[in-house]
């Protein structure tokens, strides 16, 4: 069994590991690509939001430029509990600071060479001198990096210029949308003094030298961070090269925000739900597929298969709308509240409820939520009861046939008992594959629910970052998913080998 | 095994009942607790409502025994030593509500205000949050040197009492009203506007990079004296006085406390000199998970340190449902009291429901944040291959004379909507009233296609150049949406009567930005939004933005319109730079780059238990709004 559950273990490593892969790609290759819906964010383009400028700087913060294997690379490496290359540093608000980023070459470096590479002598002071001293330093490089690499994209555009102003046939080589590749114009001659090739000269003399300060500032950076203003993060093995460390699922950049933190307040409103909904669902379901296997045919068979098919064939989206349009309207029953988890006066209402001394009754913080929770929750429960309670009548009817269950009517067994611990023990087997099922459906969440009844949950976050492009957001979840899923399987298959005797891995 | 009944099985079901009992005894001895602090709560509200109202009196008495400085104009009421020798100075005395509640029927002081939002605002944090919701609150929460006037669309000054802009439009002096503060009570001083700009929206480790490349034309900041902030720039554009005026100013002595990480992933760090701030705020970085967090209401309260008029309401509290079904439901149950209906439940419920407006305010109007759409017309080549047939300015004339834009808007949209005629809002004074958009007019529009030589020459409907090649062309919208899935069948339709052949190409929202990119398209439809009453065309129809990085996607060239952009964007003067955008609306009018279609006016039910709703140019003013006293008080 030990060997078994090792062999599973490792196996889930490069299944992940493929997943993840995978849907990087498929993220990477979607129209548009990563983050392409931040430019549209709010469906709606404002022109004042300098979309382009705001795109190079996210290409740059995520080096989304670079190579997709790269940037799968990079994800992996910070998702990977063991590190490699410098160790971060945790800042005490709980960052990790990681060593300052290579700044990207100069272009055109065959007309233009670039500056003479230069190593910059810079003495840190030491104690808490050095921490203010890497925070300043720190904000200089972003910002000088920031001047070079828009400078870089000055160059372009000066040399776009240029081109256009040359004429066909060299107009031809430009993108379609008007940049200039510089790689493309290799061969170009950039003798003369065309006003164009002026400022096409300058734009170069402004790229060198905003890379000579970027980089002096990135080096200064870089050797105060070695110097080790904060304490290295996790557990360091070999020195700034092998260390091992907690997984690092970076930042969403739809929201700014760590993506840890997004899960961490969207998945318990989803398990909240679904621990109220399947036993709702497992306590209907089964007890009526026991009943309806054992009057087989009879009118409880008929009606509860009937009504259970029917209820199954109602989609959500209707049910929703009907369930706030008549149940939730004032106009017609108005029972239940419309959205929500609480209500507005939820923080300030007692836990139980109570009656005042005027004999008023209110219902206190637990029936609210349980009054909010009603109506998704009947959405969520009512489609599932179909198809556990033919399972478990099917099962249970194979079994009713067995040589063991007629030994054991033969020998005097009463119905009851032969009922249920003969045969609805016996029944429950296929049970657990469905049950473990549960599991990534509760990270997965219900995205229709949750839009009806706004309610913050997984489904909403993950429609939202597969809709806006949120690469580390979709990546996190994705991971969560699969990784939860590959554990339900092996846990599926644990508990048949406990439940069954005769199931065993060895 | 048996199955007895033992001493055990006792031991542990009485250990389970006494866990149970245990708990819910804890359970309602906290119900008592709490009910105990709730007679607190309510005690200590009547208290603050009591101090707010004596609070209120007393200003008022003040205001009325010491001589107000009513100046305007010229007259030098006060020490100008601050200003700029020989430049004149506008002054705006304190800032007042727009319309006064106080003395209307029904005024009270004190309720709760609750507007829906139709999604979560992702963060409340200044310069770093990018949606329109989180706008929303911040208006209520900051204030600038000064805004829009809500009447006149005139900039006027909030936290300035006066201020000098160089007629060459290379600097802006500004001097804040010593009674400005903020809500923890400090005062607004020069330094909070330069720490602002220099060291919160130019500092590259806060990711505010939207803000901070509005503000590339920004030279310096410096502080003239502690109420005295001079703003350099590096070009005269008339945008400067946006950057220094329409920017919302932080205390540096509460944002200073936080490191830039901590800005760059905090919800709720929200807190300015406005007439409300959040009821749960930090202090400081040790208590950081009191602020607000999305998946719950943002609830606002009345700044009771506020420095100029104090608002009535005494919260405003913004709540988010997704479904719009939802959203109407709520506001009829009263769990919300504003709510943005979609046109056609604008129209069902204040067409079909008599009592529905005695309930609640149904309002439409046009201001300055609508925007407008539109079909843009490819006039330059597709994709830098070959040119369109409406790089032929006749045949976009023709198209705009083809499509019965005021008939679109009748049946798309249900008649929610007027015809737009350019760019320019039409509130703005920047769009002249005299302006009128092109006629339904299918001859005209055949007439000049047949001119620009597109005849159906075979008889077979459809209309074929010289060279015999039919007109057909790709419009390209937005699949998903209802309203532009029968958008493209009008105008498909529009078009094949006058022997046009459109066809159809539905694409994903997320990828128009790289289809505009690579100006892969003949036709395309799309909106602009605006929040402000002119915005710098250059952007969109200058030729210098056919570039990368502009938004002249249209490749749209006309000499008159880049000089009349070059002269606007540098004259200083509004009436005069007006005029000019004027004169830029006809020639956009003329050239017809984009076919313009509907500008689309603001939708709002307002419930009736609140007083002094205003339709302003700005939009609706939330904060103006008051409570309406009960007729008889207690009959409830």
């Amino acid at each position: 069994m030990a060997t078994y559950l090792l062999r599973r273990l490792l196996l889930m490593i490069p299944t992940v590991l493929g997943i993840t892969l995978m849907v990087f790609l498929l993220v990477a290759l979607a129209p548009g690509g990563i983050g392409a819906g931040l430019a549209v964010q709010g469906g709606q383009m404002s022109d004042t939001s300098k979309v382009a400028q705001m795109q190079a700087y996210l290409e740059d913060r995520y080096g989304l430029n670079d190579n997709v294997f790269v940037q799968y690379a990079r994800w992996l490496g910070r998702v990977s509990p063991l590190k490699f290359g410098t160790t971060p540093l945790v800042a005490p608000t709980g960052d990790l600071v990681r060593e300052p980023r290579d700044l990207p070459e100069p272009v055109m470096t065959w007309a233009f060479p670039a500056p003479a590479a230069f190593v910059v002598q810079y003495t840190v002071p030491s104690g808490d001198a050095l921490i203010e001293d890497f925070k300043r330093l720190q904000r200089e490089a972003e910002g000088t990096r920031r001047t070079y690499v828009g400078s870089v994209r000055g160059m372009k555009d000066a040399l776009a210029d240029h081109v256009r102003a040359l004429g066909a046939p060299w107009t031809a080589r430009l993108e379609p949308k008007g940049g200039a590749d510089p790689e493309r114009f290799r061969d170009l001659s950039l003798d003369g003094d065309a006003p164009t090739l002026v400022k096409l000269r300058s734009a170069a003399a402004a790229m060198h030298a905003s890379w000579t300060e970027a980089e002096a500032s990135r080096q200064r950076a870089t050797i105060a961070f070695l110097a080790r203003p904060y304490p290295a993060a996790g557990f360091e093995i070999i020195p700034n090269a092998f260390s091992l460390g907690a997984p690092d699922f970076g930042v969403a950049f739809s929201r700014n925000r760590p993506v840890w933190d997004l899960i961490a307040t969207a998945l318990p409103v989803t398990i909240l739900i679904n621990f109220i909904a399947f036993p709702i669902i497992y306590l209907v379901a089964v007890p009526t597929g026991v009943l309806a296997s054992v009057r087989r045919g009879g009118a409880f068979d008929v009606i509860s298969g009937l009504m259970f098919l029917l209820l199954y064939s109602v989609p959500v989206v209707l049910t929703g709308v009907f369930a706030i349009g008549f149940l939730a309207n004032n106009q017609y029953l108005g029972w239940f509240p419309v959205s929500g988890l609480h209500d507005s006066a939820a923080a300030t209402m007692t836990f139980m409820p109570y009656t005042d001394v005027a004999g008023t009754w209110h219902r206190g913080w637990l029936l609210d939520m349980v009054w909010h929770l009603a109506l998704p929750v009947l959405c969520l429960v009512y489609a599932g009861f179909a198809v556990l309670s033919k399972q478990t009548r099917a099962a249970m009817l194979e079994n009713f046939s067995s040589d063991y269950v007629r030994t054991a009517r033969a020998k005097g067994v009463p119905s009851r008992d032969v009922i249920i611990s003969h045969v609805l023990r016996n029944s429950l087997l296929p049970l657990i594959t469905m049950f473990v099922g549960i599991f990534p459906a509760m990270l997965g969440g219900s995205v229709v629910v949750e839009r009806i009844f706004t309610i913050p949950g997984m489904g909403s976050l993950v429609i939202e970052a597969i809709n806006l492009r949120d690469r580390e957001l979709i990546l996190a979840n994705t991971f969560m998913i699969s990784s939860v899923s590959l554990l339900a399987l092996l846990l599926a298959d644990i508990l048949y080998a406990l439940c069954d005797p005769r199931v065993a891995y060895d | 095994m048996q199955n007895r009944f033992g001493l055990k099985d006792v031991f542990v079901v009485v250990l389970l009942l006494a866990t149970l009992a245990s708990v819910w005894l804890s359970m309602v001895q906290k119900t008592r607790i709490e009910l105990a602090v709730d007679g607190l709560r309510v005690k200590l509200g009547e208290m603050e409502r009591q101090a707010a109202l004596f609070q209120r009196e007393v200003e008022k008495g003040l205001a009325g025994g010491v001589v107000v400085q009513q100046g305007g104009g010229g007259i030098a009421v006060s020490n100008d030593a601050w200003a700029r020798p020989g430049v004149a100075i506008q002054r705006w005395p304190n800032p007042a509500p727009a319309t006064n509640p106080e003395g209307q029927p029904g005024f009270s002081v004190g309720g709760e205000f609750t507007e829906i939002f139709e999604a979560q605002p992702a963060k409340l944090v200044p310069y770093i949050q990018s949606d329109v919701y989180g706008t929303r609150v911040l208006d209520r929460v900051c204030e600038g040197l000064g805004s829009f006037d809500p009447k006149t669309l005139k900039m006027v000054g909030v936290l300035a009492d006066a201020w000098q802009i160089d007629p060459d439009g290379l600097w802006i002096r500004a001097h804040i009203n010593p009674r400005a503060r903020f809500s923890d009570g400090a005062p607004v001083t020069a330094e909070d506007v330069r720490w602002t700009n220099l060291d919160f929206i130019a500092n590259p480790l806060i990711e505010a990079e939207r803000s901070r490349s509005t503000q590339d034309n920004l030279k310096d900041v410096k502080v003239i004296d502690e109420r005295t902030v001079e703003f350099l720039f590096k070009e005269p554009f008339f945008t400067n006085v946006l950057i220094a005026f329409g920017n919302p100013v932080l205390p540096k002595h509460w944002y200073s406390k936080f490191e830039p990480s901590q800005l760059n992933q905090a919800t709720g760090l929200l807190m300015g000199s406005g007439q409300f701030k959040l009821e749960r705020l930090p202090t400081g970085p040790e208590d950081l998970s009191v602020q607000w967090t999305p998946g719950t209401d943002v609830v606002l309260v009345r700044n009771e340190q506020y420095w100029a008029a104090k608002p009535s309401l005494e919260r405003i509290r913004y709540k988010t449902v997704s479904d719009e079904l939802a959203r109407l439901v709520a506001f009829r149950n009263g769990e919300g009291d504003l709510i943005t209906p979609s046109s056609p439940q604008f129209n069902k419920v204040t067409r079909e429901e008599p009592g529905f407006e005695e309930k609640a305010f149904a309002l439409k109007w046009v201001n300055m944040r609508c925007g407008y759409s539109f079909i843009a017309w490819q006039c330059g080549p597709r994709a830098g291959k070959d040119l369109t047939p409406f790089a032929d300015v006749r045949v976009r004339r023709a198209m705009t004379h083809l499509l019965d834009r005021e008939r679109m808007i009748t049946d798309i949209w249900d008649g929610i909507g007027i015809v737009s005629k350019g760019p320019m809002n039409p509130e703005s004074p920047a769009s002249d009233p005299a302006t009128k958009p092109y006629a339904y007019d299918p001859d005209k529009g055949k007439a000049l296609l047949a001119e620009a030589g597109w005849q159906d020459r075979n008889g077979d409907g459809i209309l074929e150049d010289a060279s015999g090649k039919k007109f057909t062309f790709e419009y390209t919208y937005a699949s998903g949406g209802e309203i532009a899935e029968r958008l493209a069948r009008f105008v498909k339709d529009s078009y094949a009567k006058a022997g046009i052949d459109v066809v159809t190409r539905p694409v994903e929202w997320s990828r128009y930005q790289e289809i505009l990119k690579l100006r892969d398209f003949d036709a395309i439809t799309l909106a602009w939004g605006a929040n402000a009453p002119e915005s710098d065309p250059r952007q969109i129809y200058h030729s210098e933005s056919m570039k990368e990085g502009g938004d002249n996607f249209v490749q749209w060239k006309n000499a008159d319109a880049d000089a009349l952009i070059e002269k606007g964007r540098r004259t200083m003067d509004e009436s005069e730079r007006m005029l000019v955008w004027r004169q830029l609306e006809q020639v956009i009018a003329a050239d017809q780059p984009y076919t313009f279609v509907r500008v689309s006016p603001w939708l709002r039910f307002v419930s009736r238990k609140f007083g002094n709703v205003n339709t302003y140019r700005t939009g609706l003013q939330p904060e103006e709004f008051y409570r309406v006293a009960l007729p008889a008080p207690g009959s409830e």
